[in-house]
């Protein structure tokens, strides 16, 4: 296991960011997904011993979280969500200066930082000043120092914000090839369903400071309920009662679709027979795939 | 710009290595940057002003034969001494340069990355606070030593190259190191002040303004103090009255204020102290409230 924790808690103050997280991270990419607030950053910083665990113990690459955090930050490359840079430096000196206080030998961090700025497309602007760099173009080079030292594992903290849809495209293709060709292991951080589902083979939902689901993309999506869309005509209100009072969760679009979440164990024709029940029509039916934007909206709760 | 993957992913092959002064890139990299800003070279080169004007001294003294026309009454034109090497370390031209110096380029140390978010970047790498503040103070360490040890030490083997013996070192063979132990206490000092006000602000502008003005006004205190309890341990409250006790300390020389030079010793390490603690505080790889 690339990181393993077990009842890790942490407070800000009297404000609890964990609460008793648990869980085992394999290879390949990881998403974490939580809205704001469930504790997601809070969990990377833990990871990476830039806060201590009111409660818990975990490992990262085999490091002790609280006593070995000099080898895990050697080992791991952080890509935060905030901007960072230093104001006067350009892309290539930044990125091997880095490199260097990973622990690279000076001239071997500098070329490696002018492969990696290639890498993720700054190659022609390396020798231009981080302060005349657009938004993102920060965002690759978070990316590029994050990657200069070869890291086993990757940390990113919402890696695509801030960036135009072509760029955020160009950003997750390269998360991608790293995570699926190049043998680096990649925490993803976001809130932004669409890119976990791209990216991930396995999800760790965290809400409210605490795992609310966690495993395979596949399993998860299969695990739980089955996701019928229908379209009725007639009273739709008694109709969804009945539907949940069944157990299912029920969820109407704006332009009519009605979403029916249906536990594992219920059958589908519950549906029309609750549908003949409460005298609607039942115009539409189809057996939809869920995405993760429902697996998410199952467990957490929101639409 | 470039389409992405010019070039494609390559694993490094080389290791890394743990190494003994991990501070030491953030030292280089802090002074390389200080020459980038603009005018900084002037500056640096201004700060040598009274060094130079000291070795002019130290020649005109030893040939006053070739200097006789400006003597009038008197077989020295400049008496060299400790008094005259401590003289040049308190210069007010060279403590404000130095002063300048830091607040110009160094000002911003701390300063700059609370701004821009790059403790996190710092603290994500094998560094401990310990690291990022030594590597830090090592800049502020190598302008002041380079403005005050350096010319000193230079000055002493001045004084013997042209006086051509080694009577002065016979004389005062501890003036070596009262030199280094005043520039010691000098970086000590400008390193724990200029890098606590720089961990104040994340604007560096107003940490040059803070600089200048928290040296200048402790001596205004001094001032109004003084003249309201005409008490001369008024004289604690002033950085440059404490800097000038703790020089008469260490090069032999009667205290210009009428207060134990430890007091003042110890006022300066008080100062330093408070510094650490804030700077332990400051200097955080997560900012808990935004």
């Amino acid at each position: 296991m690339s990181i393993e924790v077990k009842d890790l808690s942490f407070r800000y103050g009297k404000i609890v960011a964990l609460d008793g997280v648990s869980m085992s991270l394999g290879q390949g990419a990881v998403g974490l997904l939580g809205p704001n607030g469930a504790g997601k950053s809070t969990l990377l910083r833990i990871l990476l011993g830039f806060l201590v665990p009111d409660r818990g113990q975990g490992r990262v690459l085999g490091y002790d979280i609280r006593r070995e955090q000099a080898l895990i930050r050697r080992s791991v490359g952080y890509m935060p969500e905030s901007d960072c840079f230093i104001a006067g430096m350009d892309a290539v000196t930044f990125t091997a200066y880095f490199g260097e206080l990973s622990g690279m030998p000076r001239q071997e961090a500098m070329k490696r930082a002018h492969e990696v700025l290639f890498y993720v497309g700054l190659g022609e602007s390396r020798y231009r000043l981080l302060d005349t760099y657009s938004a993102g173009m920060k965002q690759r080079l978070k990316l590029a120092q994050a990657l200069v030292h070869d890291p086993r594992l990757l940390f990113l903290d919402e890696p695509t914000s801030n960036l135009d849809p072509t760029g955020r495209m160009e950003v997750l293709e390269l998360i991608r090839d790293i995570s699926s060709n190049k043998s680096v292991q990649v925490l993803l951080s976001s809130h932004i369903l669409d890119d976990i589902e791209a990216l991930c083979e396995s999800v760790v939902i965290l809400k409210l400071g605490r795992v609310a689901a966690e495993g395979r993309m596949a399993d998860l999506r299969a695990l739980d309920f089955a996701l019928y869309e229908l379209r009725v005509k007639g009273e739709a209100g008694a109709f969804r009662q009945d539907l949940e009072g069944l157990g299912a969760r029920v969820n109407e679009t704006e332009d009519g679709l009605i979403k029916v979440y249906l536990p594992e164990a219920g059958d589908r024709m519950d549906i029309f027979r609750a549908a003949a029940r409460t005298g609607v029509q039942v115009r539409a039916f189809v057996r939809s795939r869920t995405s993760l934007e429902d697996l998410f909206a199952g467990v957490v709760g929101a639409d | 710009m470039a389409t992405v993957r010019e070039k494609g992913y390559s694993h490094w092959e080389g290791r890394l290595e743990e190494r003994r002064f991990p501070w030491w890139p953030i030292t280089r990299t802090g002074i390389l940057l200080a020459f980038r800003k603009k005018r900084f070279k002037f500056l640096f080169a201004g700060a040598f002003f009274p060094a130079i004007v000291a070795l002019v001294g130290l020649y005109v003294s030893e040939r006053l034969d070739d200097f006789k026309a400006f003597v009038q009454g008197s077989d020295r034109l400049i008496d060299i001494g400790p008094k005259y090497f401590a003289s040049y370390f308190l210069s007010d031209w060279l403590v404000f340069m130095i002063l300048l110096v830091l607040a110009y380029g160094a000002g911003g140390l701390i300063a700059d990355d609370l701004k821009h978010s790059s403790l996190q970047l710092y603290f994500s790498r094998p560094l401990g606070k310990k690291d990022y503040l030594v590597g830090k103070m090592a800049v502020i360490a190598f302008f002041v030593l380079i403005f005050t040890a350096v010319p000193g030490l230079v000055l002493v083997v001045f004084k013997l190259i042209f006086a051509g013996s080694f009577e002065f070192f016979l004389l005062y063979p501890w003036l070596p190191l009262s030199i280094l132990g005043y520039a010691a206490l000098l970086t000590a000092f400008f390193g724990f002040y200029v890098l606590l006000l720089s961990a104040l602000s994340k604007n560096s502008r107003y940490v040059f303004v803070l600089t200048f003005g928290t040296y200048t006004f402790s001596s205004v205190l001094y001032g109004i103090l003084n003249g309201i309890f005409r008490a001369p341990s008024m004289a604690l409250f002033s950085i440059p009255a404490n800097l000038q006790q703790a020089k008469a300390l260490l090069f032999g020389l009667k205290p210009p204020h009428d207060v134990p030079a430890a007091w003042s010793l110890a006022v300066l390490a008080g100062i330093c102290a408070l510094s650490a603690v804030v700077l332990g505080r400051k200097t955080r790889s997560v900012e808990v409230i935004k």
